[in-house]
């Protein structure tokens, strides 16, 4: 790897830590705010007053702010998460339980969304200044203001019931028995053999991976047709055309890897908040993920939970970021100098 | 891992004359077999863990209870085959069956039950079923299938809690082997069905248990999908992709009737939506709440909200239950509402100000009865302002006082016993209670004590009309569950709103 990679990640690194602190005291400040009482959530609704107190102690909160988030985020160092208040289980296990299928789902939707919006955005270069450019900006912008949930109903009424094309419950069907060993399913699947298992895996990732998609390849089409219009506008585009270099040849191999690099900017923002988007849609199609845990832990005011995932998706915004500055740099020889 | 061109290849045609087929024709070919679209997960495989009502219609497929209920409410032989309560209250003789094997083919004994209900609690086990029994002094075991509880105060609900939630019987010689995580992990129990596979908040995968000791269920596999979402779930059942499902919103239920391959229909149960009230505020003035609750055209709020399924309360019981009265009326009055708040000095110019707390999609149609009653309050001189509250929270609120007024609230009660209506709605020392107040208390607590059946239900009926009279309460509706299915499924139908797969067969 080059050495100006490995610099900026052990930047991107000594960053991170310290913004993973701030996001862990912001977390557990403002969830203690919260008119909820974490010992009480975590007991039987006819507990007396008395166990709830003695709960409260147990739970070392009568102690003070500061102490007891000295306590928390010490047994988060050691990878202790505490316990579910709802679940009653060790929260580590539960999102590492959960977490692999949210990226698979991420992942398929990252997918989604950079084909659709490379697509999107090479057509919509490619009709400017006719007669369809309006109509497409219009379609980009309607796409764009539809939120990933009125997507995930959509499709659900459109390919679910009325077409009756693909799955929008859970991830198997229900003649699979779910192969366990890594929790990413569709490795499992491949890894003991099994792609009938991996493709219906798949059938139930297409509808969600869509409604994810969806929503972030509209900003995807858009920023890559403004950069592809600047870089026309560059000196060695005119040189190349009187070159007599092809129009095609041009616009693959000189623009677009010029145009691409703000646009690979703007995913690594969009797939952050991507994880945000599965939320919702990870609900609606009864998707097993963490975004599914996180709706569930904030409908039954399970702290340890909101507080493990809040964290979770905070370090995996930090890493994809670093991602994609580690891109920008294989894909910029200018930068990577630099660097 | 070798994966050859030809597998790939075979799975793809596969794969492809699947997708072409519709999918609730793929689904339909297994007719030994039901799939469930279930609205929430369990919390554990713990039984004894956790008091959640939706959970215990997919518990009593693995596990078994000591009472069982009936489709009509009343308490029958279960893994007890007799039981008593002494006079006194204090004792509870009862004699198990002694044909019951677990899963793993250990024979169930009393041992088993007295770790259940007794033992787990005195090892600190973090169940709920330790907060239920904490009356509990001792199980005595006699033999194998003859045991006493013994209550440190009298117990006269003992049948129906043991029929209730949370209360299973789980293998001792298992549990301590592997271990309560262990347990979760892979629980056994002696119920109808075995657990096969299980993942969170997706799907349970349960196979008969054809050495059950009870009747034989007719389907041999049932699948549980969770699934959160009622649209979803609607459009799960009229897509094939499950058979049955519940808690549809009303809209959808009434729209899936009229498919002619589905049924749906909104069943009443013993569950009621009421206004929790609390003596605080302008309704520590009896005028405002007797006006409050005679403002409220209850039929209206069950047409406009619930297609006129919910049937309309008078007093914190709903029908079939042992206390409940058909003949006590309190009516929808209007000009009686404002005759009461113009005695204290309110009309629609000066209208009493309180806040109404409401959950928004906990259960449904929550939000449009706050907003609804708001509605009709305005007219008569009542101005409610309404803030949505998330469920979890309303326990904490209440024990920190800090209820408003009023809260739309929907009260669970499988057993259909008086007890665990009026007397944990209106008990000022339990956490269900936001009334507080001396008078109701004593009565309550005296009814608490009460072991004679006949005595104790005529003690609840004046309860009710007597905290219904001076606007402790104000019951609104019975509940209704929605249930859709594809046909033939056929199901039995529990007055307390139980959906059991192992009541369902097709045709």
């Amino acid at each position: 790897m080059h050495l100006g990679i490995v610099k900026m990640i052990g930047r991107r690194i000594l960053i991170a830590l310290p913004i993973l602190g701030v996001v862990s005291v912001l977390l557990f400040v403002v969830l203690r705010l919260l008119p909820v009482d974490p010992a009480a959530m975590s007991m039987a609704p006819n507990a007396t007053l008395e166990e709830i107190a003695a709960k409260r102690i147990e739970m070392g909160l009568d102690r003070s702010l500061p102490e007891q988030y000295a306590i928390w985020i010490g047994r988060v160092l050691q990878g202790d998460f505490g316990t579910s208040s709802h679940f009653r289980r060790p929260v580590i296990g539960l999102v590492v339980e959960t977490l692999p299928q949210t990226i698979e789902l991420v992942a398929l939707g990252i997918v989604v969304a950079t084909v659709l919006g490379l697509a999107g955005g090479l057509w919509m270069f490619h009709v400017r200044g006719t007669y369809q450019e309006p109509v497409v900006d219009f379609g980009s912008t309607l796409l764009m203001s539809i939120p990933e949930f009125l997507w995930a109903l959509f499709f659900i009424l459109l390919f679910g019931v009325a077409l009756e094309l693909l799955p929008f419950v859970g991830r198997l069907s229900a003649t699979y028995s779910r192969p366990n060993a890594t929790g990413f399913l569709l490795f499992d699947a491949l890894a003991v053999g099994r792609i009938d298992i991996f493709l219906d895996a798949l059938r139930h990732m297409v509808l969600p991976a869509l409604a994810l998609g969806i929503a972030f390849a509209p900003s995807i089409m858009r920023v890559l047709r403004s950069s592809l219009l600047d870089v026309y506008h560059e000196d060695y585009i005119h040189q190349a055309r009187l070159r007599g270099i092809p129009e095609r040849t041009l616009l693959t191999r000189h623009a677009l890897k010029n145009a691409i690099l703000p646009t690979l900017s703007l995913m690594g923002v969009q797939f952050g908040f991507m994880f945000g988007g599965t939320l919702l849609v990870e609900v609606i199609y009864s998707y097993p993920g963490m975004g599914n845990l996180m709706v569930d832990a904030v409908r039954n005011a399970d702290l340890p939970i909101i507080q493990a995932v809040g964290l979770t998706y905070a370090a995996i915004v930090l890493v994809i970021n670093t991602v994609v500055d580690a891109l920008y740099l294989v894909l910029n020889p200018k930068l990577r100098a630099a660097a | 891992m070798t994966i050859k061109r030809r597998s790939i290849l075979q799975a793809a045609a596969l794969g492809a004359a699947g997708a072409s087929l519709p999918l609730g024709q793929l689904l339909a070919q297994a007719r030994d077999s039901v799939t469930i679209a279930w609205p929430t997960d369990v919390p554990s495989w713990d039984p004894n863990q956790r008091t959640v009502p939706d959970a215990q219609p997919i518990y009593k497929l693995v596990f078994d209870q000591p009472i069982f209920q009936q489709p009509d409410l009343t308490f029958g032989p279960g893994l007890f085959k007799t039981w008593k309560l002494s006079d006194d209250g204090l004792a509870f003789e009862v004699e198990m069956r002694d044909d019951v094997t677990f899963h793993d083919g250990s024979k169930m004994t009393a041992e088993d039950f007295r770790y259940s209900f007794y033992e787990r609690v005195q090892a600190k086990h973090a169940i709920d079923v330790a907060n239920i029994w904490r009356r509990v002094t001792d199980i005595e075991v006699h033999s194998p299938t003859k045991a006493t509880m013994r209550f440190g105060s009298p117990y006269p609900t003992a049948a129906p809690w043991l029929g209730f939630m949370a209360s299973y019987i789980v293998p001792k010689a298992y549990m301590e082997r592997v271990g309560v995580e262990g347990f979760r992990e892979k629980p056994i129990g002696s119920g109808p069905y075995r657990l096969v596979e299980y993942q969170l908040n997706s799907r349970m995968v349960l196979e008969r248990n054809d050495a059950y000791w009870g009747p034989k269920p007719e389907l041999r596999r049932i699948i549980v999908n969770v699934v959160r979402d009622p649209a979803a779930r609607a459009a799960a059942v009229e897509s094939g992709q499950a058979d049955v499902t519940v808690n549809v919103t009303v809209r959808d239920a009434e729209r899936l009737a009229r498919v002619p391959t589905l049924e749906a229909e909104l069943v009443p149960i013993t569950r009621l939506v009421l206004l929790q009230c609390r003596n605080t505020g302008v309704f520590n003035d009896e005028n405002v709440r007797l006006a409050a609750h005679h403002a409220i055209d209850k039929t209206a709020l069950s047409r406009a909200i619930y297609g006129g399924a919910a049937v309309p309360l008078s007093a914190p019981v709903t029908p079939g239950a042992p206390s409940f009265e058909p003949d006590f009326k309190f009516d929808f009055d209007v000009a009686k509402a404002q005759q009461l708040l113009a005695r204290s000095g309110f009309n629609p110019q000066n209208p009493a100000k309180l806040k109404m707390f409401t959950t928004n999609g906990h259960f449904s149609g929550d939000f449009d009865v706050a907003r609804a009653i708001a509605q009709m309050w305005r007219r008569v001189g009542i101005e409610a302002e309404v803030e949505v509250i998330e469920y979890a929270k309303y326990f904490e609120l209440n024990r920190g006082n800090q209820l408003p007024e009023v809260t739309v609230y929907s009260w669970d009660n499988a057993t259909g016993d008086p007890e665990i209506y009026a007397g944990y709605m209106l008990n000022p020392n339990l956490p269900f209670s936001a009334w507080k107040e001396e008078e109701i208390g004593k009565m309550v607590t005296a009814l608490f004590a009460t072991t004679d059946f006949a005595k104790r239900i005529e003690g609840y009926k004046a309860l009710q009309r007597h905290a219904v009279n001076k606007g402790a309460t104000i019951p609104l509706l019975q509940s209704i569950i929605t249930v859709a299915r594809r046909k033939p499924l056929q199901m039995t139908k529990y007055g307390n709103g139980w959906v059991l797969g192992s009541t369902m067969k097709w045709g």
